[in-house]
């Protein structure tokens, strides 16, 4: 009698603990998204809880409030940023700029350019990437890690800037086959980039289609050969999904209360009473969008009208 | 609204008449006024302009209204967006290197500007690890002053607080100290252009780079100007008043830009 193993090409879906178990104690971690959009939450609520600490954080290239929580929540000793606002509803994000103020937080501060030259390098396995942003600046007397330079063919001044590879990266993204074919919804921002320097990577999809689906559209395929897949519908929430949902105002301005009472009188208790609703008493992403509650979410979708802005 | 419009939209149609046809607009976060101002001058005398959603490229000459808000707002350039950029290419010399480049046109702002237009955006405060104020970060601002050709600094205020006589960080240069500084670091790009604030129009005086004092708003005098202006402005012999909006540009504004009247709920 023959014993054959049906060989199966291996379906890389996790669960959003499983994803954020890779992370531990002083890593550095990206997130990606743009702003107020396609931020993989449920993955960044899932690192609150898991109460990483010490984590170097890259957030999105013109970041957010994703940034501010796991600052506010403690998670995060130093962030790579080129920018830390929430647009009209904050134009500094207030636990960002209350931290650094105070010393808690270390700022590795970089221009929009720096942080792809960084990314850059490490993907290429270089030293160091050249970059003219910045010449003639205080930057590398605020970032020490950047060092002037004249180069070697023409002699003109440079920054060296020195490579950054993320031990870990959460992405988001509308869609992804069960093998990891990345497909978001729009321009996907620099989230590329970060996979293409990031040892590990794990996204957060709305939604999980089918293999034939994705090789009808193959160029969409924005990345591929990711280490896990998380099925999180609205999982970008309070934030905006392409193509789903646009960010919730007012959840974004009951966060920024609480953020800004912490940081305006060090008065941490309606901050904690935030983390705690939506984060440290709930178990999974289908309970935290339970508690923000389904008429809610049901305001968020596209086509609404600019009421809700 | 004690001239029938209110600043905001003031700032809009005079900054849009400086934008010509053909250019590619685009501007920073959290900056409404300039988005208006692309907008309009695009619906007003720019059908080949080319304006920058949500990290597309669009046209929307034709679309009868796009309201101005979130950049990440999908819904503004759904159905207008022809090319999709991504985030990490919009660094390259096509997007930067011609007049009416990709990126032609750009609108900044900082915590503090000085009179070389210089930008700051690290923060306030002699100990950079423990800073009196910590600004959100200088964005892609120091790459785009090295390249843009049409770049506007947009001031949302004119005070002595804004407009310093030394930034407490330099995070992005515009003319560094002078006329030679650019050259001497090899910057490409032209260098700043004007700059735009709730109380006047500036722009850069051609020999020496520092700003000068070019209209003053309906309802200002020089005097206050100089006296919110924490360095000394080139102030020329002759300061027009800044020409009012047209009937032409608020209506545009009012039905096709902003009817959701962004610009006219201050705060």
């Amino acid at each position: 009698m023959l014993k054959q193993e049906v060989l199966k090409r291996k379906s890389l879906v996790i669960d959003e603990k499983e994803a954020v178990s890779h992370i531990e104690e002083g890593m550095t971690i990206a997130v990606g998204g743009f702003l107020l959009s396609s931020h993989p939450m449920a993955l960044v609520r899932q690192l609150i809880k898991r109460g990483a600490k010490n984590l170097t954080l890259i957030p999105a290239n013109s970041s957010s409030l994703e940034a501010d929580i796991l600052i506010g929540a403690g998670c995060v000793r130093r962030i790579i940023t080129s920018y830390c606002g929430a647009e009209r509803y904050a134009p500094i994000c207030p636990l960002f700029r209350v931290f650094a103020e105070q010393g808690k937080l270390e700022v590795y501060e970089v221009d929009e350019s720096h942080y792809y030259s960084a990314l850059k390098a490490a993907a290429l396995e270089l030293p160091f990437f050249p970059d003219r942003a910045g010449v003639g600046t205080d930057f590398p007397k605020v970032n020490p890690n950047f060092k002037l330079f004249k180069d070697p063919l023409k002699g003109e001044p440079l920054l060296a800037i020195p490579p950054i590879a993320p031990d870990v990266a959460l992405l988001y993204a509308a869609y992804s086959d069960p093998y990891g074919n990345i497909q978001p919804l729009g321009t996907g921002f620099g989230d590329r980039m970060i996979w293409l320097a990031a040892k590990k990577v794990f996204v957060q999809v709305e939604k999980i289609i089918k293999n034939e689906e994705v090789k009808k559209f193959p160029e969409r395929t924005a990345y591929f050969e990711v280490d896990g897949i998380v099925r999180a519908p609205y999982g970008s929430h309070p934030f905006a999904g392409p193509g789903y949902y646009i960010e919730d105002g007012e959840h974004i301005r009951e966060y920024l209360a609480a953020a800004e009472v912490f940081a305006k009188e060090g008065d941490r208790s309606k901050y904690d009473a935030y983390l705690k609703k939506y984060i440290y008493d709930i178990k999974t992403h289908t309970d935290y969008l339970e508690r923000v509650g389904l008429r809610q979410l049901l305001a968020l979708h596209e086509d609404i009208g600019i009421e809700n802005m | 609204m004690k001239q029938g419009y209110t600043i905001e939209e003031l700032l809009a149609c005079v900054i849009s008449r400086h934008i010509e046809d053909g250019e590619n607009v685009a501007s920073g976060a959290n900056a409404l006024v300039p988005q208006a101002a692309g907008l309009l001058a695009h619906f007003h005398h720019g059908p080949n302009m080319r304006f920058y959603m949500g990290q597309t490229w669009t046209n929307v000459f034709n679309v009868p209204m796009v309201q101005i808000g979130s950049l990440t707002d999908y819904r503004a350039y759904r159905g207008n967006a022809e090319y999709c950029r991504r985030h990490e290419e919009g660094f390259d010399r096509a997007f930067y290197g011609r007049k009416k480049g990709i990126f032609s046109t750009f609108f900044i702002g900082a915590i503090q500007v000085d009179r070389y237009g210089n930008l700051n955006m690290f923060g306030v405060g002699d100990d950079y690890r423990h800073l009196k104020f910590r600004g959100p970060g200088i964005i892609g601002l120091a790459h785009v002053l090295n390249f843009m050709h049409n770049i506007y600094v947009y001031a949302t205020n004119h005070t002595k607080r804004l407009f310093v006589e030394k930034l407490d960080y330099v995070s992005a240069i515009g003319y560094g100290d002078g006329p030679n500084f650019r050259k001497k670091w090899c910057l490409p790009g032209p260098g700043p252009k004007m700059c735009f604030s709730p109380m006047a129009i500036m722009d850069f005086d051609e020999k020496t780079k520092r700003m000068r004092l070019k209209s003053v708003h309906p309802g200002f005098t020089v005097e206050q100007i100089m006296e919110n202006t924490g360095f000394e402005l080139i102030i020329p012999e002759n300061v027009p008043t800044t020409e009012p909006p047209t009937d032409e540009e608020l209506r545009i504004l009012r039905t096709r830009v902003d009817p959701a009247g962004l610009l006219r709920s201050s705060g």
